[in-house]
């Protein structure tokens, strides 16, 4: 793994206007994203157009016509997507964005500024579709598109983690994702793509997750947790899995098969659907099909975005479940809440109907009757995020906890980006953790819900090459973590992120701050009493990282 | 002379290139197409009734088309957004609120509605009583001899104020086009030149409500009589308010149609609740399964259904088959 550099500088710079049309030529190390090989792009299950060379950023080795390719994928974005198009078109440049991005406070480029971003494009647009930058040129804020200002426009494009923050403070909502994400798809045209994201796109496709896991594969992982549970509980618990007639599609991001922290939230579910099913009957599967909810093709273009998510919907049909829940991820959830029921048609099943004709829990399972999803969801769309779920369940008093059993933790919760500003879940994680944990600590109000910080990572950022990159986008966000952990003690930082999970470990001991990572569901999965197989709250010996509940006597 | 050009040619011409061009942007703007319900969600969703919702959710994470409008005109009279705007300290690694940007914006943009109000005696005959009546408030009338319109003060103080952030912050100046310069210049020039006249050397107001009135019934011959009576100071104001119109539709200052335009903003926050449509992809088949073409060439990947899936890993499939779909932790 590439590393930061030891003592991390931000050196701040304020060129001029003139000076910013120029692109930049020297790109710093750690910033700059590999481009993709052959084998992800031109693969027979993720193909994109010029795929089939290797290329680097000193040859990018562009088709002939590339300007011409670019330029009309530009003008059908713009014909494709208003937000795009007024983006372009009503920006002030009022600077009200510009300290609102964790990548321009940790880098001080001032091209990482939202607007700064966003001009890089800009600029193009009035060149070639605005009559001021046909007549006037640069003075009126226009640059021809070069060869150059293409490489520029690539190594910024891969410096935004689509985290939306700056759109919250934007007087017009200006939405930099949007615009990133249009961007890329564009770079993509002329077969400029960045190779992180494309690995995992070209598994998703092919394997149905990112980590390019086989069936056997997955239903090995999960077998796992399943022993590592019975050291822990002492129960011989069960999950299912490509099971057709199962009441519920539970849909996890991959890391959760096999990383940690993400693996002690993994256990956390399956405690949770055991609970489920001892107590009341409602089953649970899992599908090696649709065994990803993460969607890097989120970051890459709506195309790949509906590549990847077709097989959900597809996959609930075929199994014929009443609805899906979605496991810990964050833009996972933008993705599952703002793209996917456009992206494709909602299934049809006669369950799936039945079930969203009267959205009681007590349709599928009597016990839970009263749990109701109507006040917010439909059979138009049918996702339910579990953080959601479990606070219901609480709220009804359908599972039973033991908040002691969390009492080594003094926790602090993160609001993933896409989460928070996708799709504004923010109450349910906090109700969730005040219930099932007595210390819960927020970090201050400038850096959480919607006003949260990226955790550096997102986007498609989570990439090593980008370790400097990383280190410095995170920089606000563990300013705000070593606050509370001065100020309350917090031992653990909670996200129910799949990317944050990744990246916190590095960034935590990368700032020294000794604070471990974790999901809320892990809490969750520490304080459910399995009543349903007669434990009782004091029997649980082991939390989910099988270490000791109470300490021996004497220590 | 002056007054045929400045006074009938000019703003003729120029009021014919605001609406025509304002038109143009706002069918452009609609004509485009909105592929994904994108809302920016800066509260609470809706959600399960015993999660509670403020009203400051409701309006930031809108659910309902009547909390959209409610965000979008809070947005459109106070600036929410900008209300919300913090200051990163790199040294103190903390973050103040920091509002000048929005006093200085809510400053200039009413003072503007203002002095537009107060302009419009010189359009409508009989003057509306609230304009005679709004006038009199914001002038202190009485007090002051001759009445000073307090927004046409504040206006002229606003820009300058905005104008001094774009010169000595230096964030803002690195960002500041000449445009941005360009329109707070005009803008300046237009109310100095627009106070002065008020102030100092004065013009003929009734002949100026006349030339407007006529130009408005297209009377052209009394409007061309009318305008060659009056003083070239008026001319300076009037032709620079004619240039910011003709170049209004073409700059930035289309922000003001804009802010309704914008999709994070008005949209609500329903996406579960309601489906929305693309108008360019009926999503039967993922696109790149059909096929994406760019110059010429048509680009395809395989399209992943279950029945390929099935044949690529058979044999893993049928084991978890063989297992009835259950997973139990092995006998060891």
């Amino acid at each position: 793994m590439e590393e930061a550099p030891e003592r991390l500088e931000i050196r701040q710079r304020f060129p001029s206007w003139r000076e910013m049309l120029k692109p930049v030529k020297k790109f710093e190390e750690g910033r700059v994203s590999y481009l993709s090989l052959p084998k992800q792009v031109n693969s027979e299950f993720f193909k994109m157009p010029f795929g089939d060379v290797e290329r680097d950023l000193d040859d990018l080795k562009l088709p002939e016509n590339w300007k011409e390719i670019f330029l009309d994928a530009m003008k059908d974005t713009l014909e494709k997507n208003r937000a795009f198009k007024v983006f372009m078109d009503i920006c002030v440049r009022c600077g009200a964005c510009a300290d609102k991005c964790h990548y321009y406070i940790g880098t001080g480029d001032p091209k990482n500024m939202p607007v700064g971003r966003a001009e890089l494009i800009r600029s193009v647009y009035r060149r070639y579709f605005t009559p001021a930058g046909k007549i006037f040129g640069e003075l009126a804020g226009a640059r021809e598109l070069t060869e150059d200002v293409l490489k520029e426009l690539y190594y910024y494009a891969y410096q935004c983690s689509l985290c939306r923050r700056c759109s919250v403070f934007c007087p017009y909502g200006i939405d930099t994702a949007e615009i990133v994400w249009w961007l890329r798809r564009m770079l993509s045209r002329v077969g400029l793509n960045q190779r992180f994201m494309t690995i995992s796109i070209e598994a998703s496709s092919r394997t149905g997750n990112h980590l390019g896991l086989l069936p056997g594969g997955m239903y090995g992982s999960i077998q796992q947790g399943l022993e590592e549970l019975k050291d822990i509980t002492g129960f011989d618990l069960h999950t299912y899995i490509n099971k057709k007639g199962a009441d519920v599609l539970f849909v996890a991001p991959s890391a959760d098969y096999f990383a940690t922290p993400h693996w002690y939230v993994m256990l956390g579910y399956l405690l949770l659907f055991n609970e489920l099913e001892e107590r009341y009957g409602l089953t649970i599967t899992w599908s090696t099909y649709a065994g990803e909810g993460g969607n890097f093709g989120s970051f890459h273009s709506y195309e790949a975005a509906q590549l990847l998510n077709s097989k959900l919907y597809k996959e609930a049909e075929r199994l014929g479940v009443s609805f899906i829940i979605g496991g810990e991820c964050g833009h996972m959830w933008r993705d599952k809440h703002q793209f996917i029921n456009t992206m494709n048609q909602p299934p049809k099943n006669e369950e799936w109907k039945r079930f969203w004709e009267n959205p009681d829990l007590g349709e599928l399972a009597e016990g839970l009757r009263g749990i109701r999803f109507d006040s917010y969801a439909s059979g138009e769309h049918g996702w339910i995020h579990i953080l959601e779920f479990v606070a219901a369940l609480i709220e009804h008093k359908k599972i039973k906890v033991d908040k002691s059993r969390n009492d080594q933790w003094i926790a602090t919760y993160h609001d993933p980006c896409n989460i928070a500003r996708g799709m504004g879940l923010i109450e349910e994680p906090r109700y969730v953790l005040r219930n099932v944990m007595n210390n819960f600590y927020d970090m201050p109000e400038h850096t959480i819900k919607d006003k949260t910080y990226c955790c550096g990572a997102g986007g498609g950022l989570l990439a090593d090459e980008l370790m400097d990159l990383r280190m410095r986008g995170v920089m606000p966000r563990m300013m705000a973590v070593r606050h509370v952990y001065k100020k309350y003690g917090v031992n653990i930082l909670l996200t129910p992120c799949a990317i944050d999970k990744a990246q916190f470990p590095h960034a935590l001991e990368y700032w020294k701050i000794p604070v471990e990572v974790g999901g809320p569901m892990e809490m969750v999965g520490n304080a459910l009493v399995l009543t349903a197989f007669g434990e009782k709250p004091e029997d649980r010996q082991y939390d989910l990282r099988g270490e000791p509940l109470k300490k021996e006597e004497g220590e | 002379m002056i007054g045929v050009i400045f006074g009938v040619i000019v703003p003729y011409i120029a009021v014919a290139i605001f609406v025509a061009g304002v038109i143009y942007r706002i069918i452009n703007w609609a004509s485009s197409a909105v592929p994904l319900k994108v809302p920016t969600t800066g509260g609470q969703q809706k959600s399960f009734p015993f999660i509670k919702r403020t009203i400051y959710d409701r309006f930031d994470s809108p659910y309902t088309k009547w909390e959209t409008a409610g965000r979008m005109l809070l947005e459109i009279f106070f600036f929410r957004s900008l209300l919300k705007n913090t200051r990163y300290y790199l040294d103190r690694t903390s973050q103040k609120d920091a509002r000048w940007l929005w006093l200085f914006g809510i400053m200039f943009h009413y003072s503007l509605l203002l002095v537009l109000i107060r302009h419009s005696r010189f359009f409508l005959e009989p003057v509306p009583s609230f304009v005679e009546t709004l006038s009199n408030i914001e002038a202190f009338k009485g007090v002051f001899i001759p009445s000073v319109y307090i927004s046409g003060l504040v206006i002229v103080v606003a820009l300058f104020l905005l104008w001094l952030r774009r010169i000595f912050l230096s964030r803002e100046r690195t960002l500041s086009l000449p445009s941005d310069h360009f329109v707070l210049i005009l803008l300046l020039a237009i109310t100095i030149s627009g106070n002065i006249m008020r102030y100092f050397i004065k013009a003929d107001l009734y002949e100026v409500k006349e030339l407007l009135t006529n130009l408005m019934i297209f009377n052209i011959g009394k409007a061309i009589e009318v305008a060659n009576n009056i003083e070239p100071i008026f001319y300076i104001h009037f032709g620079l308010a004619c240039f910011l119109l003709a170049y209004f539709p073409f700059s930035k200052l289309m922000h003001a149609g804009g802010v309704l335009f914008t999709p994070t903003r008005n949209m609500p926050n329903d996406n579960r609740a309601r489906r929305h449509v693309n108008p360019w992809d009926p999503a039967d088949v993922p696109l790149l399964s059909k096929g994406i073409t760019v110059a010429g060439m048509t680009f395809k990947s395989k399209k992943l259904d279950w029945d390929t899936y099935h044949e690529m890993y058979a044999d893993q499939l049928e084991e978890i088959e063989e297992a009835d779909f259950k997973i139990v932790p092995e006998e060891l």
